[in-house]
C-alpha cells in the first residue's frame, strides 16, 4: 500500500509537467522554490554556529516549520489528490497499511526533501562531534516525521468539515493572518533588524516556552548531545517520537472514523431578516443592497477588506513617527483606495456566474448605469468607513489625529476614481476567474494572466494620476488656517471623488450596453 | 392554429473551426410546450443562448412575440423566462433574497417581487429553506430557486435547458405539474432535454437537433412515427457506438 500511493503521489508530480504550460511552470518555479528554502534553511541553521542563542533560534525555526506544516496543508486541501481520505473510501482498504501508504505519499515530493535538506542545517549549526551529529540527523528526521504526521492528524480530522462550504469559508479566513504574517516578516523585520531593533539577542530565552514542545525537544536534544549529556538527548528524542506515535494513533483512529463518516455540507445557515436592504430605492438601491450583502457574507470579500487594511499599515509603518508622517500616511491610504479598486477591476469576472441571471433581465444603458452605481454605493459604504478609521487612527498614532480630515480627504478622491477605473476595467477587460478545488483564493483563469495584471496596474496608474489634484492642493494649502483648509479640501475631495466614480460608471455603462453577450460569456466561464 | 411565439430563420453559430449550430429554421406556437432534444454537443445550449440574446449569433434572426431578440433585446428580454442548464443563482443569498432579487432586477415593486417570491417559494416547496443560503441548497432545490427566479416577472416564453438534470423525483414531480400550468395559461416554453420519457409525456412538440441541424420537427405524434420517442430519436440521429462486444469479461462470474 505504501508504495502504490507513494507511485501515485509521484504520478501525480509527474503529470504536473505533462499538464498545460502555466501548470508546468508553477511546478518548476514551485520546485526551484523549494530548493531555495532548502539551501536558505541550511544556512541560515548553519551561521547559527558559535552563537550563545542558537538553541533557542534553532527551536524558533523549527517550530515555524511545524507551523508551516500544520497550515498549508488546510490552505490547499484539494491539491493533492491523497489528501483526503474520501478519495480513498471506496477502495476495500484497512486503515493500518492505509495510514502508512498515506504517510510515505506525504513525505514524498520537493518539498518534504527540502524540509529535510534544510533543517540538517542544524549538523553545522547546533551539533557539536560525532554524537551531536548522529543525534542531529535522528532529531531531524523525526521531527519532519512528526510534523507529517501533525499535518495529517489535522487534515484528517478536518476533512469532513473542509468538503462543505462552511469548512471552505473558515479557512479562507486563514489567508489573512497568513498576509499579516508576511508583510510583517518582509516590511517589519528588516526594518526593525536595520535599526538594531532585532538581532540574535531577541531569541535568547524564548525557547523557556518552547524547549517542551517537539520542535523544541528536537533541538535541545542536539545540544544535549553535543554537550556530552547523551541520556538526556536520548530522552528527548523518546519523548519525541511518544509524541509522533501519540499523533500517528490519533491520526489512524481519526482517519478510520472519516472514511465512514458523511462530511458537514448538509448543515445549513439560516439569515436573518426578511427582505433585502434599500430595494425599495430603484434598481440602484436593489443591486447595492446584493453587492453589500456579499461584501459581508462572501469570505473573499472579507478577505479582500482585511487586505486593505493590512496594506495601510504596513505602507506607513515605517514613517507614522517620524516627521514624514503626512506623506506616508496619505500615501498608504492612499493606496488602500486604490487596493479597493484592483480587487474590483473585474467585477463581471468575480461575479461569475451569477451576472448570468443579471444578464437576462439587465439590458438598457440606464439599468447598467444603475448596476454600477449601486456596486459603488456597496463598496463605498464598506470603503469609507475603512478609511476613515485608518485616516484618523494612523494620524492619531503620527500624534496628529487632525490631520486625519486630509487623509479621508484623499482617501475618498482615490476611492472615487478607483472605483470609476474598476467600473471600467470590469466592461473594457473583462476575463474569467477560477478558484482551485480546494483552494480558498480565485485566480485569474488561464491564460488571462496578462489581462488580471493590466487591470492591476491600470487601476493603481489610474487611480494615481487621479488624486494628484488633491495632494497638490494638500501641499499648496500647507501655509492656510487649519479651520478653513480642512473642512474646504475635504468637502472639494468628496465632490472630486464622486464625479469621478460617476464618470467612471457612465462610461462603463456605455461600453456594457453592446457588450453584454460578450460580458455573460465572460461570467459563466468563471469557476467559483 | 395560433401565431407562433418564437421564430428562428437562419440561425447559426461557429466556434473556430467546429460550427456548433448551422442555420437552424424553428417556429414554435403560443401556448405549446415544445422539447428541444439531441445528443451531447449537438448544439441545444447554443441555441437556447443565442434565442435569449446571451450568445451573439454569427447570423440569422430570432423573434419572440414579434419582437427582434438581437434588435431589440430590452424589449425580448422583458417576455422571456431563461433557466440555464448550469446553476447562475447568487448563491451568498437566501432563497427569499434571490428571489426578491430576480424580481426587482425585471422592474417589479419590491412589495409585489417579496410576495410573488413567497408564492413562488411556498409552491416550489421551498418556504421552509427560505432563509437558508443559496450555497446550501441541494441540486433539486437550487434547480427549482432558478425556475421561480425565471417566472417571478410573469413571462409569456419560457426558455429552460435540462431543467430537470439532476432533480429528485418530488421534485422533478413539482417542476412538470407548474410548467404544464403555465403552459395552460396559454404561455409558451421551449426546453432542452436528454430524457425522451420526459419529453414524450409532457410535450405536445418535440425538435430533434443533431450536429447543428434541426433533423425532426413536429407534433410528438408526428416526428415519433408510431414509435417511442426513444426509438425515432436513435433512427434519426442513428447510434454512436456498437463496440458492446468489447468487454467479454464485464457481468460474467469470472475474474
Amino acid at each position: 500500500m505504501a508504495r502504490l500511493l507513494v507511485q501515485l503521489k509521484l504520478r501525480m508530480l509527474l503529470n504536473a509537467l505533462r499538464a498545460s504550460t502555466r501548470a508546468k511552470v508553477s511546478f518548476i518555479i514551485s520546485t526551484i522554490i523549494a530548493g531555495l528554502l532548502a539551501m536558505g534553511t541550511f544556512f541560515i541553521l548553519a551561521l547559527l554556529r558559535g552563537q550563545a542563542a542558537a538553541v533557542d533560534e534553532t527551536s524558533v525555526v523549527l517550530t515555524v516549520f511545524a507551523f508551516g506544516w500544520l497550515i498549508l496543508p488546510i490552505l490547499v486541501f484539494g491539491l493533492d489528490g491523497t489528501l483526503d481520505p474520501a478519495a480513498l473510501s471506496l477502495y476495500p482498504l484497512r486503515t493500518r497499511p492505509l495510514a502508512i501508504g498515506l504517510l510515505a505519499a506525504s513525505a514524498t515530493g520537493a518539498w518534504p526533501l527540502a524540509n529535510v535538506i534544510g533543517l540538517m542545517g542544524v549538523t553545522v549549526g547546533l551539533a557539536r562531534g560525532a554524537a551531536g551529529v548522529i543525534v542531529a540527523v535522528l532529531a531531524v528526521l523525526l521531527q519532519v516525521l512528526f510534523c507529517i504526521t501533525l499535518a495529517r492528524f489535522v487534515i484528517t480530522a478536518l476533512a469532513g468539515l473542509l468538503r462543505s462550504r462552511r469548512g471552505r469559508d473558515l479557512a479562507a479566513f486563514l489567508v489573512l493572518p497568513i498576509f499579516a504574517l508576511y508583510e510583517f516578516f518582509i516590511q517589519v523585520v528588516p526594518n526593525a533588524a536595520a535599526q538594531h531593533r532585532l538581532g540574535a539577542a531577541s531569541f535568547a530565552g524564548v525557547d523557556r516556552w518552547i524547549r517542551w514542545v517537539p520542535p523544541g525537544l528536537a533541538a535541545h536534544a542536539i545540544q544535549d548531545a553535543s554537550t556530552g549529556r547523551l541520556g538526556t538527548a536520548l530522552l528527548r528524542l523518546v519523548l519525541l517520537a511518544a509524541v509522533t506515535g501519540v499523533l500517528g494513533w490519533l491520526w489512524i483512529r481519526s482517519l478510520g472514523r472519516a472514511l465512514v463518516t458523511a462530511d458537514t455540507s448538509t448543515q445549513a445557515s439560516q439569515v436573518r431578516g426578511a427582505a433585502l436592504p434599500f430595494a425599495r430605492y430603484g434598481l440602484t438601491g436593489t443591486v447595492a443592497a446584493r453587492f453589500l450583502i456579499y461584501q459581508r457574507r462572501e469570505p473573499t470579500s472579507l478577505i479582500y477588506w482585511g487586505i486593505i487594511a493590512v496594506v495601510m499599515v504596513v505602507a506607513s509603518f515605517r514613517v507614522v513617527t517620524t516627521p514624514a508622517y503626512l506623506g506616508g500616511v496619505l500615501f498608504a491610504i492612499g493606496l488602500g483606495a486604490a487596493m479597493t479598486g484592483v480587487f474590483h477591476a473585474n467585477s463581471v469576472g468575480v461575479t461569475g456566474p451569477g451576472f448570468g441571471s443579471e444578464a437576462v433581465a439587465l439590458t438598457a444603458r440606464r439599468e447598467l448605469r444603475a448596476y454600477f452605481c449601486g456596486q459603488n454605493i456597496a463598496l463605498a459604504m464598506v470603503g469609507i468607513p475603512l478609511l476613515a478609521l485608518f485616516s484618523f487612527g494612523l494620524m492619531a498614532v503620527a500624534g496628529h489625529p487632525v490631520d486625519g480630515v486630509l487623509a479621508l480627504a484623499l482617501g475618498i478622491a482615490a476611492l472615487g476614481a478607483a472605483l470609476g477605473v474598476s467600473n471600467i476595467f470590469s466592461v473594457v477587460a473583462p476575463y474569467p476567474m477560477e478558484r482551485r478545488i480546494g483552494s480558498p483564493v480565485r485566480r485569474a483563469a488561464e491564460g488571462y494572466v496578462g489581462q488580471s495584471l493590466a487591470g492591476t496596474f491600470g487601476s493603481l496608474l489610474g487611480v494615481g494620476v487621479c488624486v494628484i489634484p488633491v495632494v497638490v492642493a494638500v501641499e499648496l494649502t500647507s501655509s492656510a488656517t487649519a479651520v478653513v483648509r480642512m473642512p474646504v479640501l475635504a468637502a472639494a475631495a468628496v465632490v472630486y471623488g464622486i464625479m469621478l466614480a460617476w464618470a467612471g460608471q457612465r462610461i462603463a455603462a456605455s461600453a456594457a450596453e453592446p457588450r453584454l453577450p460578450e460580458l455573460f460569456q465572460v461570467a459563466i466561464r468563471s469557476k467559483l | 392554429m395560433s401565431t407562433p411565439a418564437i421564430v428562428v430563420r437562419g440561425l447559426r453559430k461557429s466556434f473556430g473551426q467546429k460550427q456548433a449550430v448551422a442555420g437552424i429554421d424553428l417556429d414554435v406556437e403560443a401556448g405549446c410546450f415544445t422539447g428541444l432534444v439531441g445528443p451531447n454537443g449537438a448544439g441545444k445550449t447554443t441555441s437556447l443562448l443565442m434565442m435569449t440574446g446571451l450568445l451573439r449569433p454569427d447570423g440569422g434572426m430570432v423573434g419572440i412575440n414579434g419582437i427582434d431578440v438581437w434588435a431589440d433585446p430590452r424589449a425580448a428580454k422583458a417576455i422571456i423566462g431563461v433557466v440555464p442548464a448550469e446553476s447562475q443563482l447568487f448563491d451568498r443569498l437566501s432563497g427569499e433574497e434571490l428571489l426578491e432579487y430576480a424580481g426587482r432586477l425585471h422592474g417589479l415593486p419590491a412589495g409585489e417581487a417579496r410576495s410573488r417570491g413567497a408564492q413562488l417559494l411556498s409552491v416550489l416547496d421551498l418556504t421552509a429553506d427560505s432563509k437558508r443560503l443559496v450555497a446550501d441548497f441541494s441540486t433539486g432545490m437550487r434547480k427549482k430557486a432558478t425556475l421561480g427566479c425565471a417566472l417571478i416577472h410573469n413571462p409569456s416564453v419560457l426558455f429552460l435547458d435540462e431543467p430537470l438534470e439532476g432533480v429528485d423525483p418530488i421534485s422533478a414531480d413539482v417542476i412538470r405539474r407548474m410548467l404544464t400550468r403555465y403552459v395552460q395559461s396559454g404561455s409558451t416554453v421551449l426546453f432542452s432535454s436528454h430524457v425522451m420519457e420526459l419529453v414524450e409525456q409532457v410535450c405536445d412538440h418535440v425538435c430533434i437537433i443533431d450536429k447543428g441541424q434541426i433533423v425532426a420537427a413536429g407534433t410528438t405524434e408526428q416526428v415519433r412515427g408510431g414509435k417511442t420517442l426513444q426509438q425515432a430519436f436513435v433512427d434519426l440521429v442513428g447510434p454512436r457506438t456498437g463496440q458492446e462486444e468489447g468487454l467479454p469479461w464485464l457481468g460474467s462470474s469470472s475474474s
